[in-house]
């Protein structure tokens, strides 16, 4: 007796999805036979709206566009105006702007650990994990005055120096989180129940992942060694001291390793910045903006943020505004094609599961 | 940065150069190489920096409007895994009723870049298969990514005006209002004129 | 019996009483402000002593928490959510973003007055507001509440004709049913 397939709607409101977007099913039984991701209740339309605006003005609304990690927007558009000018940046606001980006990325690798445990009902690390990070926005509030959007990397630097007793709080709350981590993995790793739920599902095939255009914690949980710390880097990553962890496998259990293994070299690289920063100025003055002008040309940079590889490409006419600024984000790639061959074969209860491992992030899909 | 240090990437440039018709090629600095072609010659060069010279990940898929001139632009970025390259390629169509290739059988993400640029700017793409909304609803307007098309004069027609902001001004001329107060030499010395 | 405007009140009183204490808000997050809703339910900022949890479907909740702006496509699936939770239910508008349109109002895509579409009882500024300012924002409902003032789901009633020109005045595509209480 054949079963018949019906269409489900895993829609935008939902409490396990990671966000406002909507996934349409064609399940047989329990099994799913067909997905189709629908986008678009998030959209804003930034890019229109930073062609009114002008240089410094655009950097103030860049933030929003990824919401769990702000950073990595700043620190890209800040990078794109410097390279089509041609400006220098200060050393000590290098070594300031890789703090903030390390500091930011372990914030987000909390907020992972909720997400994750929590899709697979296991409530209680949600609670540890996202009380625990709120010591680090506190840190973010000393600052930058803000706790989640922060405003702080701007072209020519960074916006205010470092306040008096941060970097005393600042190893206090690293030693601190370092000790949690210990906790984490007794409550989350050795637990059965997560590693049954976890290995074996969603897998991404090695030979082809590159094809496709995996980056980040899923195509290091493949087994390649792939980072834009190293591989293209940027401020004062080839001066620091940090590995990359790669594991074979390519299911949800060794991506939550990857991600695990990468809060401790970012523990470390905190401590590292910390010790090395030297003195002198943060900031390389910019002119009036009402006036400044950057002459014609293009460009495209890349930062590692905690979901995988930020482009951006920026165009500029030699005006007061920016001509194109186009945003891409890792979650365009994970969230829609990857997401939509992953889940055939796979059970309507792993939908939300592998959603949280690929890191999939609706509002920098469609900006 | 010396010159012995960019031979990687010159390698590339020479061997394109042998084999296709290019309108300008060069190399930016390092890890960035840039070749300008016609809308025909792109999917050869783009299977042949697949296949044969290693290229295999497609990082990114632009477009810009360059209503001066009449046209559009659009840009493909590509990524060597081990020689740590970028590679641009850039094509120019026209405004009116422009079409390009489709290259969504070389490589699968490519599809929905083509999708977005097919409903924010207008361009076909010739033998694309999707579904036609991706991100805007029952959308009835001109494509809104282009220049002619005015947000401010849409917003004030479609939704409700935002109150409070009627009598908005410059707030030295309201400090000098509502006190007798002089204004400081710091004040005055900030222009937007 | 029980009819006369003295214990009419005593009931009020007890009902409004209970109500207020037990707050469930729906899983939707609709903008970018959801990213504050995790602390404020998590350890440090706990929002379950004043009562306030989460719950799954609009059929099991009070409180339909807007955070932040609304695109058009999102406008729909609210106006279907809200009409589908049952009285009383109350509106919270989080974010600079629905009393004015905030940092969006020149964007092709997103609405600027919320208040104009489904009516909204307490308004929370700021961008993102602190979990203390949310926490804060849901005590000023629960004294409206005790005072009986929060009664948008009544003024929706009675006005329906004004929302429905509004709503539809933006979603051309009106495949919904037009609701008669």
């Amino acid at each position: 007796m054949r079963e018949k397939s019906t269409t489900l709607y895993i829609g935008p409101q939902h409490p396990g999805i990671t966000g406002n977007m909507m996934v349409k099913l064609q399940v047989e039984g329990d099994t799913i036979v067909k997905a189709e991701t629908h986008v678009g209740y998030l959209h804003r339309g930034f890019e229109k709206l930073m062609e009114r605006r002008n240089w410094l003005q655009s950097f103030t609304i860049v933030c929003r566009i990824c919401v769990p990690e702000p950073d990595p927007n700043e620190e890209n558009y800040s990078r794109a105006v410097e390279e089509i000018e041609g400006r220098e940046v200060p050393e000590r606001a290098k070594y300031i702007r890789v703090m903030t980006l390390e500091l930011a990325r372990i914030a987000t690798y909390l907020l992972w650990y909720g997400g994750q445990s929590g899709s697979a009902g296991l409530l209680t690390m949600g609670q540890w994990s996202v009380g625990d990070r709120n010591y680090i926005l506190d840190l973010f509030e000393d600052l930058t005055g803000g706790r989640v959007y922060h405003m702080y990397i701007w072209p020519g630097g960074v916006r205010r120096d470092l306040p008096e007793g941060f970097k005393e709080k600042a190893l206090r709350t690293m030693d601190y989180l370092e000790k949690r981590l210990d906790d984490y993995d007794k409550l989350l790793f050795e637990n059965s129940i997560f590693q049954k739920r976890a290995k074996g599902v969603g897998i991404i095939d090695k030979n082809k992942a590159i094809e496709w255009g995996v980056v980040g914690p899923p195509l290091r949980g493949c087994g390649i060694q792939s980072d834009v710390r190293k591989d293209d880097p940027y401020e004062v990553y080839d001066k620091l001291d940090f590995e990359v962890p790669a594991m074979e496998g390519g299911d949800v259990w060794t991506r939550a390793l990857v991600r695990r293994f990468e809060i401790r070299q970012s523990i470390n690289l905190v401590r590292q910045v910390l010790d090395k920063m030297p003195g002198g100025e943060y900031y390389n003055k910019i002119p009036n903006p009402h006036k400044w002008t950057i002459p014609a040309g293009d460009a495209f940079v890349k930062t590692e943020s905690a979901r995988g590889e930020f482009g951006y490409y920026m165009v500029s006419d030699g005006g007061n505004k920016p001509r194109r600024v186009h945003v891409k984000g890792p979650a365009y790639v994970h969230g829609i094609t990857l997401l939509e061959n992953l889940l055939v074969g796979e059970n309507v209860a792993d939908v939300s599961f592998i959603m949280n491992s690929l890191g999939t992030c609706p509002p920098e899909i469609e900006r | 940065m010396s010159e012995n240090n960019l031979h990687n990437e010159q390698k590339l440039l020479n061997l394109l150069e042998k084999k296709f018709i290019l309108k300008g090629g060069s190399v930016r600095r390092e890890r960035r190489v840039e070749v300008k072609v016609e809308p025909k010659e792109i999917v050869p060069v783009l299977l042949y920096a697949k296949e044969n010279s290693g290229y295999t990940a497609f990082t990114h898929m632009s477009c810009v409007d360059w209503i001066e001139d009449g046209e559009f632009e659009v840009v493909y970025i590509l990524w060597h895994p081990e020689e740590k390259i970028n590679f641009f390629v850039k094509t120019r169509v026209s405004r009116d009723n422009g079409t390009l290739p489709n290259i969504d059988f070389i490589w699968r993400q490519a599809n929905t870049y083509e999708r977005e640029i097919r409903e924010m700017f207008g361009i076909q793409f010739e033998g694309l298969v999707g579904r036609e909304e991706f991100i805007l609803e029952d959308w009835e307007h001109m494509p809104p990514m282009r220049r002619d098309f005015d947000t401010v004069k849409f917003v004030e027609k479609t939704y409700f005006e935002r109150p409070g902001r009627e009598d908005a001004k410059d707030v030295r001329e309201y400090v000098q209002e509502r006190t007798d107060e002089e204004l400081p030499d710091f004040a005055k010395k900030y222009s937007r004129d | 019996m029980y009819n006369d405007k003295e214990s009419q009140k005593i009931v009020d009183i007890i009902q409004n009483y209970a109500r207020k204490h037990s707050l469930f808000i729906l899983a939707y997050g609709t903008g970018c402000g959801a990213i504050e809703i995790p602390p404020t339910m998590t350890s440090r900022y706990d929002a379950e002593r004043f009562g306030i949890r989460g719950a799954a479907t609009p059929r099991q909740a009070d409180v339909l928490l807007i955070t932040g702006y609304l695109a058009t496509k999102s406008l729909k699936r609210v106006i279907k959510v809200y009409e589908q939770m049952q009285d009383p239910k109350y509106v919270i508008g989080f974010g600079s973003c629905t009393i004015n349109g905030g940092m969006y109002w020149d964007s092709y895509n997103t609405i600027n007055v919320l208040d104009k579409y489904i009516p909204v009882d307490v308004n929370i500024n700021g961008c993102m507001p602190r979990p203390e300012a949310v926490i804060a924002g849901f005590v000023k409902l629960q004294k409206q509440i005790q005072e009986g003032k929060a009664d948008g789901w009544d003024k929706y009633k009675k006005n329906l004709d004004y929302y429905k020109e509004n709503q539809k005045k933006i979603i051309t595509n009106w495949v919904m049913p037009d609701f008669n209480w």
